[in-house]
């Protein structure tokens, strides 16, 4: 990537490194020399880069730099209440009760008292703080930390590394199938203005399956950067699933590093609803032959929001099938992106890769940029990519409202359609029910 | 009843519908044949109420009520249902959840209560088996990949369970082989009752051979050119529209 040189440093920009500066001594795993040097190196990355602007291309639509006028503190977690009536509220009735086994981060801090470890535990996955793992960090996790399709270029993912403090790290061990879904959720509910920086390692060992959740929700300026990093071991199985419902002031950064073995399956589904700026990123890298990606999600935003999603999968060795199908309903000023990028290497013959996006737009002001990538250095492969944006269908319209569904609701119902294709390829009922719900719940509908 | 007087329609900059009168008393069935371009889905639409059918002089009154001031929904509430001759697909919607949406948002402007889920899953059943329709048909998006028979049976399901008092038919039976027909016109006699009116539109004769009109109006140039007994159907079928204005075929 080619870096222009800046000609200052945004108080922003400043402001995360007077912010590392100052708390490094009490980050977590400080006196450990592995984890010190991580961050002291990844800190040195984002120094070198800055804050990324809309003159690099992958944050053409997305000028963070310009949009972060100034940094919050670093969150304190001061072991807030947060019983089952909390979770519910903040999740929604449909994901709160969602079977599963529950990590709860409350203002990043793993909560063990609203957590499942012993089931998890039980169930064949090791769960630990992160916080607490990096202050001596095992065997296991020093090979995957930073280390699961890394990239040394991208400064947000480098700031997080620098500054890494809540979140868990999984071990599922090998051939273990988890029974239930695993919940990550990070509730960050309301009070000062603040920053967070959660990281989760995630190892599914081969022959593993297991199905991830993570919920994200905030009552409060919030500036978040949360990355997960996710290792699929050879002819494991993982889905993975973020529900994005952060404050409407907040910042939602959020990196996802995910490395396939071979002939391992992946299905991610990201529902995005919530923040006043929030940037999706996906990294995925194909690293054994014969496995398989379906890559969905389905934003929703309105008033002055900005969602953006980019993808980058690359495929590096034969074999391989990716998929990607978003969709996304844009109202009032808000602004939708979509970015995917498919990379396919040189001898990753027989790669077939595909890639939708489409956006729904319901005002006149509001805009979806679609920007598709293919970059193939293979010739026995099959790529391609579509993307629509449209208004909702006058004719269609017409036919609700003739069989005496009023046309506000008949508008839902449309939008609820639209949406719904995405959200119908999650093969988990339950959860699927809930996503439902959870977008007729944006719309306002009930969801009977 | 159903009276139409003097009524101008323009679509696109063009009248379509040019000085239209006609009477339909209820407990009645009138079919309306014409030419193709005479105006019969225009009137179809207008009376359901689509967007861009301007109605630039003349009425529309259902019992007594002024249909043009009405949102297509309040149409149907009052009773109002247009049979689509291209019924729409809309994926991601499921015809059961359409069905019951439909149901309930009518049965509550009436200022009935919504139907509980058993009591309208029994309904549906019930109603679906009649016109032959395949429960697992109604668990697939609203008319996605259904042939034309199936969207045209869903059709008159739809009119069923929404329990009209005016019925408009628009070309019901194009795209229906035999078999079907007679499905969907029994489906369409079964809702024949003293307090229904039915407005029948088709080009050709052979529906009306199932459904038996009580009187039939033909259209030509926008406006009612000739009315007359269910004998006229036979006799346009014999003689074709030519002195309607349309070439014989």
């Amino acid at each position: 990537m080619d870096l222009p040189v800046q000609q200052f440093t945004t108080k922003a920009e400043q402001g995360y490194l007077d912010l590392f500066e100052t708390a490094q001594e009490a980050l977590p795993g400080a006196r450990d020399p592995f984890v010190s040097d991580l961050r002291a190196a990844a800190i040195g990355t984002y120094g070198r880069i800055g804050l990324p602007h809309r003159r690099i291309e992958a944050w053409k639509y997305t000028d963070l730099r310009a949009r972060l006028t100034g940094i919050n503190p670093l969150i304190k977690a001061d072991g807030a209440e947060a019983g089952d009536a909390d979770l519910a509220q903040a999740l929604g009735a449909g994901v709160a009760n969602l079977s599963a086994y529950r990590l709860v981060m409350v203002e990043g801090d793993l909560r063990a008292d609203l957590s499942d470890l012993a089931g998890l535990k039980a169930a064949g996955v090791e769960a630990v703080s992160l916080s607490r793992a990096l202050e001596k960090p095992q065997a296991w996790l020093k090979e995957a930390l930073a280390r699961v399709n890394p990239r040394d270029d991208d400064p947000v993912l480098a700031l997080n590394t620098a500054l890494m403090t809540g979140g868990v790290a999984l071990r599922v061990r090998e051939g273990v199938i988890v029974d239930k879904p695993i919940h990550l959720i990070a509730i960050d509910g309301a009070g000062d203005p603040a920053s967070t920086f959660t990281r989760n390692v995630v190892i599914a060992e081969a022959g593993s399956s297991a199905m991830l959740i993570e919920s994200f929700e905030s009552r409060r300026n919030l500036q978040r950067n949360a990355v997960t990093e996710l290792r699929v071991g050879a002819k494991a199985a993982v889905k993975h699933v973020k529900i994005q419902r952060d404050s409407a002031e907040a910042f939602h950064l959020s990196t996802w590093l995910v490395e396939l073995g071979a002939d391992a399956r992946y299905e991610a589904f990201q529902f995005s609803t919530g923040a006043a700026l929030a940037r999706n990123q996906i990294y995925l890298r194909f690293a054994g032959e014969g496995a398989a990606a379906e890559i969905c999600g389905a934003f929703l935003a309105r008033g002055r929001q900005h969602c953006d999603t980019t993808l980058l999968v690359e495929h590096r060795v034969p074999h391989c099938v990716s998929r990607e199908f978003f969709k996304g309903v844009l109202d009032g000023d808000a602004r939708g992106i979509f970015q995917g990028k498919i990379i396919v290497s040189p001898g990753a013959q027989k790669t077939d890769g595909k890639q939708m996006a489409g956006a729904l737009l319901l005002s006149e002001t509001a805009e979806f940029d679609s920007k598709p990538e293919l970059e193939i250095f293979a010739d026995d492969v099959v790529c391609g990519h579509g993307s629509t944006s449209g208004q909702i269908d006058d004719e269609l319209l017409f036919y609700l409202e003739a069989r005496g569904i009023p046309e506000a609701e008949a508008r839902a119902l449309l939008v609820q359609a639209f949406v719904g294709e995405a959200i119908e390829r999650i093969e988990d009922e339950g959860l699927r029910e809930a996503l439902r719900a959870a977008a007729a719940d944006w719309l306002g509908l009930s969801s009977a | 009843m159903l009276e139409i007087k003097n009524l101008h329609v323009n679509v696109d900059g063009r009248e379509i519908l040019n000085g239209l009168d006609l009477t339909l008393p209820q407990g009645e069935i009138h079919a309306i044949m014409g030419p193709n371009g005479s105006g019969k889905s225009t009137l179809a639409y207008v009376l359901a109420g689509k967007d861009d059918y301007h109605v630039t002089a003349g009425s529309i009154a259902w019992n007594g009520e002024d249909l043009l001031g009405m949102e297509p929904s309040e149409r149907a509430a009052k009773g109002v249902f247009l049979a689509f001759q291209y019924p729409m697909e809309i994926p991601g919607v499921a015809t059961m959840t359409f069905l019951r949406t439909a149901v309930n948002a009518v049965r509550k402007a009436r200022g009935e209560p919504e139907l509980s889920t058993p009591d309208f899953l029994r309904f549906v059943r019930e109603k679906a088996q009649a016109l032959r329709i395949d429960p697992e048909m109604l668990k697939r998006p609203l008319n996605v990949g259904f042939s034309g028979g199936e969207k045209k049976r869903n059709e008159i399901l739809q009119m069923a369970l929404l329990e009209p008092t005016l019925c408009v038919l628009d070309e019901t039976d194009s795209g229906l082989d035999i078999d079907a027909l007679r499905v969907v016109a029994e489906g369409v006699n079964a809702l024949r009752t003293p307090d229904r009116a039915m407005l029948v539109i088709t080009h050709y004769q052979r529906l009306l051979t199932y459904i038996v009109p009580d009187r039939v109006h033909v259209l030509s140039e926008g406006r009612v050119a000739r009315s007359g007994g269910p004998e006229l159907a036979l006799e346009l079928e014999e003689s074709g529209y030519a002195e309607f204005g349309e070439a014989a075929a």
